[in-house]
């Protein structure tokens, strides 16, 4: 098994976007709140970001943590506009306003280069780190870049999960109506979660645009659905779930192509399969069993 | 009519219903009583279907209706007005008594107009009201719909949850003087589960006190009433 | 003055194809209790389905038939053997939280979707069709001035009024109106009074999907079809739905009519691309000032 280019920018992505499906954990998973605009979150940090870079000639290391704080803005409008709706009420809000964002790109098209995108990408390795590791590829060097902010994220998320603040999401989760009549004021915590997971599907969203291009057709609705794939896959109510169904959508396409390779398919099939079989698997998953892979596993210690 | 042997209705690890043993006699009204908690709504709800046993069994007519849906238990003659007014608030008074005809409009079109108009006999009130929705009803009024919504479907045998709950004294006397008349006249047999014991054997042929998921006596309604010993036991009166 | 008439004809004939798909999701809110975002893409499939009927030969008006009982045909299949088995698993301990239960079948309709529009893409490629209209699609001429309002938006607007009202009629005056409407709103009750609520939930479906490719074949015409074309139909039928109230048919018909309009006046004054913003600018304008809708009954926002 050989770890060439191809996989190596493949686990970049694995990184990247298990920094978005932990939003998912984080909004749904533990405070009970299904968004379907986690794309369109990713965009505002994409676009923050390439914007720092290219209009202030920021490098990425300054641009990124920076882009978090509009993250955080745009989390903040998202849970004020939805802190008080719920279920299908808060879904079909967030999937309108995941489709409404990008097409600001279209709007203004001066600043934002409409469907053309910015094109921003992670640079080069600084001297210093060069002569000590040697010089990377590419691709080496995109995995290189989203490792610290994985690990980043995954230090504050797991902090969250198992602080005080987490135990108020899950009561957020579990119990609002009850707690509400008791009198509970829940909107702030609610708000509250939507910046911190805000910010992020922005951190997720800025790695992924410096792949190449921050543009609507890197943000589209389609990526909110895969983040909330993966979270439903590996398991919505941890870290480890949001990993492994990372990992699920990520490499998918290839199980698939391994497994069914000897067979000839048209172009038509292969192209839609894999888009297929997650779904199906989203379906099955959510029927049979709710709580994902990694929710069957804490089931079966208990 | 209606035989109950050995029931066990669980709630996760808490036992509600503990090895009960009963009949429902034909024609007769026989109450279930005994203090809150009791398991005496967790009985019609596992008779009717909404609850399922862990074990025991449950005759009906001779055939067991053990894990039949509680739309297939209705069909079968067997209603059930649960606790709490079961109306829907949102639905006008004709509507909700309409429900509960609702199956039997291939087989028995022209008795369904029969059946609603005798509701509105016996419950006049609803008559004046018929178009306004339940949610404006008063208690009473609710607890009348319910039942009627429960007798159009014309069951063998009614299971009447708490009817008095939350009424006031006359109200509750209406109604089940109500139903008294309907047991006599028409030979329904009743299962009438109270907390209000006094009243409960008042109109009862049959009583069955239960405490904390088991029989504790099975007798005549009258026997139950002049045992003061039992009463002071189990009913606090 | 001619693009205001323009804009009013553009407003009502498309107004009344998403009233159409918010009276959809209505039914399907009412019969069943939750929101269906896999509508469109039921609404799509049974286009294609239509639109290869007609393609090898077939008449307009067999494909429309043919389409009307594929999308039945459909919705029922996803609640038998979907949202069914979902409604009855009561073991997870996950499904104890109530957003989780309100959240499971959101997330069970949005998969519905995707593998719908996968598997069309792999029956019938992502490949744009156009779609033949049974009417002319040329304006009116009166006087010599030619109308903005073609024989087509006639016919759309009739069949929806139509629709509208064999609906409505439908849901007051039939028995299964009557059991559907009393599944929705309290199953136990339902249950006790001897309805099948399995079954009259499965109808709610059926119908819904027959109103949704009712409203597929409409749009069509004017669009092309491709595995993606209903996404905006949907989100625009969703906060239709929402400005007139999830629980009332006639709150759907008026909200469709608003949102038509919305969109067409954005479209023709202002410029299209300022559509999806203007429809969020809608949605959040009703949730924040009446969230119930404009017709919604209190319990509209009951999850």
């Amino acid at each position: 098994m050989q770890f060439d280019a191809y996989n190596q920018a493949q686990l970049a992505v694995v990184l990247i976007l298990f920094i978005g499906v932990l939003s998912i954990t984080l909004l749904t998973g533990i405070s009970g709140q299904l968004s379907l605009g986690q794309g369109a979150l990713m965009a505002v940090g994409g676009y923050s970001t390439a914007l720092l870079m290219i209009n202030y000639k920021l490098s990425l290391w300054v641009a990124i943590p920076l882009s978090i704080i509009s993250s955080a803005i745009a989390g903040l409008l998202l849970g004020v506009a939805a802190a008080r709706l719920r279920g299908p009420y808060l879904a079909g809000t967030t999937l309108v306003i995941a489709l409404a964002i990008p097409t600001i790109a279209n709007r203004f098209m001066s600043v934002f280069k409409g469907d053309e995108g910015l094109q921003v990408d992670v640079g080069y390795p600084p001297q210093w780190f060069s002569s000590l590791f040697g010089e990377p590829t590419y691709e080496q060097w995109q995995l290189y870049v989203a490792l610290p902010f994985a690990a980043v994220a995954l230090f504050f998320a797991s902090n969250i999960l198992l602080s005080r603040t987490g135990r108020m999401w899950r009561s957020i989760r579990d119990h609002e109506s009850a707690a509400s009549l008791a009198g509970v004021n829940f909107a702030r915590q609610k708000i509250y979660v939507f910046v911190i997971s805000s910010t992020f599907a922005g951190l997720s969203g800025a790695l992924y645009g410096l792949r190449g291009l921050v543009g609507p057709s890197v943000y589209p609705v389609s990526l909110s659905l895969l983040l909330l794939t993966a979270a439903v896959l590996g398991g919505i109510r941890s870290i480890a779930g949001a990993f492994i169904g990372t990992v699920i959508v990520v490499f998918l396409p290839d199980w698939i192509e391994l497994i069914l390779g000897n067979f000839e398919l048209s172009e038509q099939v292969s192209n839609y399969l894999p888009a297929l079989i997650s779904s199906l698997l989203l379906i099955l998953t959510v029927v049979i069993n709710p709580a994902g892979v990694a929710g069957a596993r804490l089931h079966k210690h208990k | 009519m209606l035989k109950i042997d050995n029931l066990v209705t669980r709630f996760g690890s808490v036992v509600a219903i503990d090895g009960v043993s009963m009949q429902a006699q034909e024609s007769k009204i026989t109450t279930v009583i005994g203090a809150n908690g009791a398991g005496k709504s967790t009985l019609l709800r596992t008779i009717s279907g909404l609850e399922h046993p862990s074990s025991g069994s449950i005759t009906w007519k001779g055939q067991s209706i053990l894990g039949k849906r509680p739309e297939d238990i209705v069909r079968l003659g067997i209603a059930h007005v649960p606790e709490g007014h079961a109306v829907i608030s949102e639905l006008s008074v004709e509507e909700n008594i309409s429900m509960g005809s609702l199956f039997r409009r291939r087989k028995f079109k022209s008795d369904i107009t029969t059946a609603i108009d005798e509701m509105y006999a016996l419950f006049p009130r609803l008559k004046e009201r018929r178009k306004q929705l339940a949610g404006t009803l008063s208690g009473g009024e609710r607890q009348m719909l319910a039942i009627s919504r429960a007798l159009v479907s014309r069951p063998q045998l009614l299971l009447l949850d708490e009817p008095s709950l939350g009424l006031a004294p006359l109200v509750v006397e209406q109604i089940i003087d109500s139903v008294n008349i309907l047991c006599r006249s028409t030979g329904l047999s009743v299962l009438l589960v109270e907390q209000n014991a006094n009243t409960a054997l008042g109109v009862a042929d049959h009583g069955v006190l239960l405490a904390l998921g088991k029989v504790v006596a099975d007798r005549p309604a009258a026997e139950l009433k002049a045992d003061a010993k039992l009463r002071a036991a189990y009913l606090g009166y | 003055m001619n693009t205001f008439l323009a804009a009013l004809s553009l407003g009502t004939s498309r107004g009344a194809i998403f009233a159409l798909v918010a009276l959809g999701l209505v039914i399907v809110w009412r019969g069943a209790g939750i929101v269906n975002f896999a509508q469109m893409g039921q609404a799509m499939f049974s286009t294609y389905i239509a639109s290869t009927l007609i393609t090898n030969g077939y008449s307009y008006w067999l494909a429309f038939f043919v389409a009307l009982l594929s999308g039945a045909a459909l919705g029922a299949l996803l609640d038998i053997f979907i949202m069914r088995p979902l409604s009855n698993k009561k073991q997870s301990e996950l499904l104890s939280s109530e957003s989780m239960r309100a959240a499971v079948p959101v997330i069970a309709s949005l998969g519905i979707l995707g593998a719908l529009q996968a598997l069309a893409g792999i029956i019938w490629a992502a490949e744009e069709r156009g779609f033949p209209s049974p009417a002319k699609q040329e304006g009116f001429t009166v006087a010599g001035n030619v109308l903005p309002f073609t024989s087509f938006d006639v016919f759309v607007v009739s069949i929806v009024t139509v629709t509208l009202i064999l609906t409505t009629l439908f849901f007051t005056k039939t028995g299964i109106g009557l059991a559907m409407r009393a599944t929705a709103l309290n199953q136990e009750v339902a249950k006790l009074s001897g309805i099948r609520t399995n079954r009259t939930r499965t109808i709610s479906w059926a119908i819904s999907g027959a109103a949704s490719s009712l409203a597929g074949l409409l749009i069509t015409p004017t669009s092309n079809l491709s595995p993606n074309t209903l996404d905006l139909v949907l989100i625009v039928g969703f906060t239709a739905a929402v400005v007139g109230g999830l629980d009332s048919p006639a709150g759907a018909v008026l909200g469709g009519f608003i949102l038509g309009m919305v969109i067409s006046f954005v479209t023709f004054y202002d410029t299209p691309e300022d559509v999806y913003l203007a429809i969020l600018a809608v949605l959040l304008l009703v949730l924040i000032i009446r969230p119930r809708g404009i017709l919604g009954s209190k319990d509209a926002r009951r999850v």
